[in-house]
């Protein structure tokens, strides 16, 4: 019975630790952790915000939460942060004309690597 | 048609190592500059030292907004600074980041007040909306739009860098 009660005050310590984001359904708690994983903490060098408990991150993570609730896209939301913290608040870029050539490059590489091997071989 | 094929080697990869050094060496700016415009965001916030809500239409129209709080030491170090900056005549106003009043109202009356008004910001609701990562930062506003954005402690040299330049070619204060 005593193991019992030891092993229950280290379970409620667990549970109120951290904060708690409150959403309507399941897909929307989905979203929140995805873009938890795609955005980075603006105060580290490298690390999602999913990853960190500074102040800011605590912050953005809560607007985050709450402009799912109010129905913003995940678009709208990623906007949201690179307009204030910068393009590089993004772990994957977005697919854009000023980011054409960092998307195509390598496959341009490709090509013309192939193209010069075979122009090679018929020579 | 061989040394098209040699030429082309050899032209490939130099030029990709220019292009790389163009890229990587054209970088000017001044770390933690940043120039982009945007709209001051919309708030509504108490004032630290009066119990009154202000707005973005009570801040005037071309001023800086200076992020601190009594915590933050770098803020201290700054300070003096902003002192001069307003006796020089260039409006501040002062976004108390996260802090308690009683602290950053003692803070003011040890050290002196450079700000023409005080915006407390106790849940960093605003500091967020305008992208701030810490304290001290410092935005330039003209007609409620931001022009500039620096992070991180503002002395002469940074001043003259960073923000005169732009103060000088938009003719204010």
């Amino acid at each position: 019975m005593r193991y019992i009660n030891i092993f229950l005050i280290f379970f409620s310590l667990l549970v109120s630790s951290g904060t708690v984001y409150e959403f309507s359904n399941d897909e929307d708690e989905k979203r929140f952790n995805k873009l938890l994983n795609d955005i980075r903490c603006p105060k580290c060098t490298s690390g999602s915000l999913s990853s960190s408990n500074a102040p800011i991150s605590e912050d953005l993570k809560q607007k985050i939460a709450e402009m799912i609730n109010s129905n913003k896209t995940d678009n709208e939301i990623k906007e949201y942060v690179t307009k204030r913290f910068g393009k590089d608040s993004l772990y994957e870029p977005e697919f854009s004309r000023e980011t054409y050539i960092l998307w195509f490059s390598p496959f341009l590489v490709l090509i013309l690597g192939l193209f010069f091997f075979l122009l090679r071989r018929k020579i | 048609m061989k040394i098209l094929l040699k030429l082309i080697i050899l032209i490939l990869p130099a030029s990709f190592i220019w292009m790389f050094f163009l890229l990587l060496t054209e970088d000017d700016s001044i770390i933690g500059a940043d120039y982009r415009n945007f709209a001051l965001p919309e708030f509504n916030l108490e004032q630290l030292d009066e119990s009154i809500f202000i707005d973005s239409s009570d801040l005037g129209d071309d001023y800086i907004i200076n992020v601190w709080a009594s915590w933050c030491i770098t803020c201290r170090v700054e300070h003096p600074y902003l002192m001069s900056l307003n006796n020089k005549g260039v409006p501040i106003i002062g976004l108390n980041y996260k802090d308690e009043k009683n602290d950053a109202l003692e803070w003011l009356s040890k050290f002196g007040n450079p700000y023409e008004r005080i915006i407390h910001d106790y849940k960093g609701t605003l500091a967020l909306d305008l992208g701030v990562t810490g304290a001290p930062e410092t935005f330039l506003v003209q007609n409620g739009k931001i022009i500039a954005h620096y992070q991180g402690e503002i002395n002469e040299s940074i001043w003259n860098e960073v923000f005169s330049p732009i103060i000088e070619e938009k003719e204010l204060f």
